[in-house]
């Protein structure tokens, strides 16, 4: 701008409001950068941090570089334990991803049939379990499945399987399932409406096509619906995935810190907890808990970035 | 319109599924009001009115604080979501109505939270909230919960804030209105419907979460509702009336207030999928 | 190819009824427009007879078969959306090839048939683009080339030109008219837009709330709707309605007085009696500036529209009637001003109190 212009144009139009600008940007952005800052993303780098350290029982800390993760992967106290929760983990993260994700994607092809009538009572309805809390769903379940009670066994009677019924929760066998299926019961809600609302954003007029086109139900799913919708499950798998790598609620209310029966349902999360606060004879260790921490946000990085980078470039979105 | 079969399979698996997803909810909150022998003897039979009675509830009320915990998590969620939409609605506007340096670089810093769990980093919140002395207080969950809820306020938020018609603020702004003025007069009113959805997707966790409480929060009667349950039930576990009526009183408010606001969620839910 | 006929057609939704009693019959070759406002049905007929709709009642036929019972892709039709309905996940050679694949056509077959398509359509560079790479105007297109290469007995269009901008869709229109010139098949096409069904009707078919007011050739609905709704519909702009009072009667003609004048009028005998209210109906491009032996209508100019090569005068007669003339380009008319227009009698309408014309049937 030359001097001309600005003594021919009210200065105090132009040049202040830009500056005032960026006063309202600070005053707007200041609260939520710095809680977000100081109470998640501070947390998180320092947590890294800390898992360089190793403290002893004076509290006094020193730098260790890697050595904590050298342990965690090696140290026949710690590897053993390590590698276990998370190979349970991924078990526990393939049922939801097959059950869970299927039965949600089965419910949602119900429920976008159209015309429907009641569907908006079975989305409520199912949905329900979801909104309550995964320890309030743990005990639920721990009752219903306890031999005492004997809801579980007398209505596996009564449809003729009475001989299945064993006590899922306690073997050893068994309990992972259990508390993986448990918790599928719970958020299959999830996937459901996400999967629905995608199906719902398909035009009718794509199905009519394909109908006119010669293609029956199946190949109607197949070929438009299913490619369609696949960036959502898409979407739901990482959400999925960062959700169960992340798990512990339910695990802790049903069989403790310990996730017994010895350790078989011990997830990356029980065992962080445990590293952290120490069970039994064991001391809790900060930095050992740090290094547990860093390592499952190294895991869901990776998954993330798997998703980011491998998956979700190739999923065309189709906007209709 | 003549049914056709196709349809009553459908709805015979639907009701099915809805019979599975809600009657171990439905179980636990008819024996909630019946005496040990029912629980046991008829688990499935409504309360009648021989069965009847309310001794869980009295146990739960004379051996712990339930009110206090109801208060407690009451306090946490509702000053959390406040916090949350307040600063996550200013942010929002920010970073969706100004264009200016870093505004790209600041979105990607704050959608970090999203993906990543705030919950790995509480080795070094626990020990903030030791130094800041802090522990077994309810102002530390709500500082972590506001941490973690603003990342996905912000988004949902920042989406709905475009939609507002461009003119609307521009219009005030011809008028002399204050930056200020606009987002608090203007903008906070317009988007009420988002912020129904943000609250429901705040709350739910909020309410809902152990872990925090467990490690922040655990004692000093600053238990929250989730986590002095899950006490109680570990300290009465073969008093069945008991454990069963404190389950019920975990469910209830939350049952009544899904079936209030609903709608909202799934608007929220489905909105947020198409995305 | 194929002829397409409906006996008493019925459909309803729950209460609501959508179509009653429809019978019509479509010969093999001809192009029919079903048009109506919206939600006179026109879409649901459209989409009956493609079987994505059951019907509650009567039957449908195309050829010689009865179809009720046949699955859209068993009916030898074709069908355009007027979302045009392209598979977003699909290049335009897959789209177009899609419905071969489920008719069991063999590979070279398929690969032939969309290639001659494609050329048919200028279509040919554009053939590994996804649709959401191609133009308003090009996704049309292909969404008529999908229908071309099924090679059906009947094409069904659903509104297809709704969603192109004004020029494209007079290029569209002419490219679809050629299309059936070209390929002689039997056409269905359904539009709101009274000037597509004019020029691209061999037959239209006007439905209002459900029920077919009228069918006919373009010029005979224009020339002599049988009702007040045709004769509203058809024409823009939009036939002048005047009450009007019936006089006299003498054998075959009846005086109607209207708007302070009286003309004669050829009648059906017996359709009218001396006192009975009935509404005139003229249209704007038939008012003469001046004219002998004709009525005069004088008014207020309300409104003056130049478009050039002709001009609307809008003004308000001494009844209380508004009336929109058709006057030359030039024309000296001013608001507030007085103009008369002329009408003469052999083009006026008389509709009785039920809405239906008077006027002898033509042949």
């Amino acid at each position: 701008m030359t001097d001309i212009t600005a003594s021919s144009v009210p200065v105090t139009d132009v040049v202040p409001t830009r500056s005032r600008f960026s006063i309202h940007i600070a005053v707007f952005l200041a609260p939520a950068l710095a809680i977000y800052t100081l109470f998640s993303i501070y947390p998180l780098i320092d947590t890294i941090r800390l898992s360089l350290y190793a403290g002893d029982e004076t509290g006094a800390r020193s730098f260790v570089g890697l050595q904590n993760f050298y342990t965690l992967l090696t140290d026949p106290n710690w590897s053993g334990q390590f590698w276990n929760a998370f190979s349970n983990n991924l078990i526990f993260f393939a049922i939801h991803m097959v059950v869970q994700n299927g039965i949600g994607l089965g419910l949602a092809m119900l429920l976008s049939l159209p015309r429907l009538t009641g569907g908006s009572v079975y989305r409520t309805l199912i949905f329900l379990p979801t909104m309550l809390s995964v320890v309030i769903i743990g005990f639920i379940w721990q009752l219903m499945l306890n031999p005492l009670w004997g809801i579980a066994p007398s209505l596996l009677k009564a449809a003729g399987l009475g001989s299945l019924f064993g006590p899922w929760l306690g073997q050893e066998s068994t309990a992972l399932l259990t508390v993986s299926l448990i918790s599928v019961w719970q958020f299959v809600g999830i996937p459901m409406m996400l999967i629905y609302a995608a199906l719902l954003n398909i035009p009718d007029d794509l199905l009519d096509a394909a109908t006119v086109d010669g293609a029956g139900p199946f190949s109607v799913f197949w070929f438009v619906r299913l490619p369609l919708i696949l960036p959502t499950l898409g979407v739901v798998s990482v959400l999925t995935f960062v959700a169960n790598f992340n798990a512990f609620d339910l695990i802790y209310a049903i069989k403790g810190a310990l996730a017994g029966p010895n350790f078989s349902t011990d997830i990356l999360g029980t065992f962080f907890y445990r590293t952290f606060f120490g069970f039994q004879l064991q001391v809790g260790s900060p930095t050992m808990g740090a290094a547990v921490a860093t390592a499952m946000l190294i895991i869901i990085l990776i998954g993330v970035l798997i998703y980011l980078f491998g998956v979700q470039r190739k999923l065309q979105r189709h906007s209709f | 319109m003549t049914i056709r079969p196709g349809r009553i399979a459908v709805h015979i698996a639907l009701i099915l599924y809805t019979i599975l997803a809600l009657g171990p909810i439905f179980l636990i909150l008819i024996n909630a009001f019946k005496t040990r022998r029912a629980i046991f003897a008829d688990p499935l039979g409504l309360p009648n009115g021989q069965t009847w009675t309310t001794i869980g509830f009295d146990r739960v009320f004379a051996n712990s604080d339930f009110g206090l915990y109801f208060f407690n998590s009451l306090t946490v969620t509702v000053v959390s979501l406040v916090l949350i939409v307040l600063i996550g609605a200013m942010a929002a506007w920010a970073l969706t109505e100004y264009r200016f340096r870093g505004n790209t670089l600041l979105s990607l810093y704050l959608a970090i939270g999203i993906m990543v769990p705030i919950r790995l980093g509480s080795v070094s919140i626990l020990r903030m909230m030791v130094e800041l002395n802090l522990v077994n207080t309810l102002t530390a969950l709500i500082l972590v919960y506001v941490a973690q809820g603003l990342p996905l306020a912000i988004l949902i938020l920042g989406e709905f804030i475009q939609q507002i018609p461009k003119d609307l603020r521009d219009a005030a702004r011809c008028d002399g209105v204050s930056e200020y003025r606009i987002f608090f007069s203007i903008i906070l009113p317009l988007i009420s419907p988002a912020i129904a959805t943000v609250a429901v997707f705040t709350m739910v966790p909020v309410w809902n979460d152990l872990w925090f409480p467990l490690i922040l929060a655990p004692g000093d009667g600053k238990q929250t509702i989730t986590l002095g349950v899950q006490q109680f039930i570990g300290q009465y576990v073969t008093d069945w009336n008991a454990v069963l009526a404190s389950l019920t009183l975990a469910i209830a408010p939350v049952l009544v207030l899904y079936l209030l606001f609903s709608r909202y969620l799934v608007r929220g839910l489905t909105a947020g999928a198409v995305k | 190819m194929a002829e397409v006929s409906l006996h008493g057609v019925a459909k309803s939704f729950g209460a609501t009824e959508i179509l009653r009693d429809i019978n019509l019959s479509v010969d093999d070759g001809e192009f029919v427009v079903f048009v109506g406002p919206s939600g006179c049905g026109k879409s649901t007929l459209l989409r009956i007879i493609a079987g994505l709709e059951t019907v509650s009642g009567g039957e449908i036929r195309i050829g010689s078969q009865r179809v009720n019972e046949l699955p859209p892709a068993d009916r030898k039709i074709a069908m355009v959306f007027q979302s045009y309905a392209l598979y977003p996940h699909m290049n335009v050679y897959k789209n177009m090839a899609f419905g071969l694949k489920f008719a069991k056509t063999d590979k070279a077959e398929a690969d032939r048939r969309v290639r001659q398509a494609a050329e048919i359509l200028k279509l040919t560079p554009l053939l590994d683009r996804k649709p959401r790479e191609l133009s308003g105007g090009q996704r049309q297109r292909v969404a008529i080339g999908r229908a071309i290469v099924r090679n059906p007995s009947v094409f069904l269009f659903d509104e297809p030109l709704s969603n192109l901008d004004a020029a494209l869709r007079v290029n569209t229109r002419l490219e679809i008219a050629k299309l059936h010139r070209d390929l002689g098949a039997t056409m269905i096409y359904v539009t709101h837009d009274q000037v597509e069904a004019m020029t691209l009707a061999s037959k239209i078919v006007v439905l209002n709330q459900g029920r077919i007011e009228q069918v006919g050739a373009p010029l005979e609905l224009y020339r002599s709707p049988r009702n007040l709704f045709v004769a509203g519909f058809i024409g823009s702009p939009r036939m002048n309605f005047i009450k009007g009072q019936v006089l006299r009667v003498s054998e075959e003609q009846a005086i109607i007085g209207f708007a302070g004048t009286e003309a004669a009028v050829d009648v059906r005998p017996g359709s009218v009696k001396p006192g009975d209210h009935v509404t005139v109906g003229i249209r704007p491009e038939h008012m003469e500036v001046e004219g002998a032996g004709s009525a005069p209508l004088r008014g207020t100019i309300d409104a003056v529209e130049q478009l050039g090569e002709s001009s609307y005068v809008y003004m308000r007669l001494a009844s209380g009637d508004d009336v929109i003339v058709r006057a030359p380009g030039e024309t000296e008319a001013t608001p507030g001003g007085t103009y008369t227009a002329h009408v003469p009698s052999r083009a006026l309408h008389v509709f009785d109190a039920a809405g239906l014309s008077v006027l002898p049937e033509r042949s």
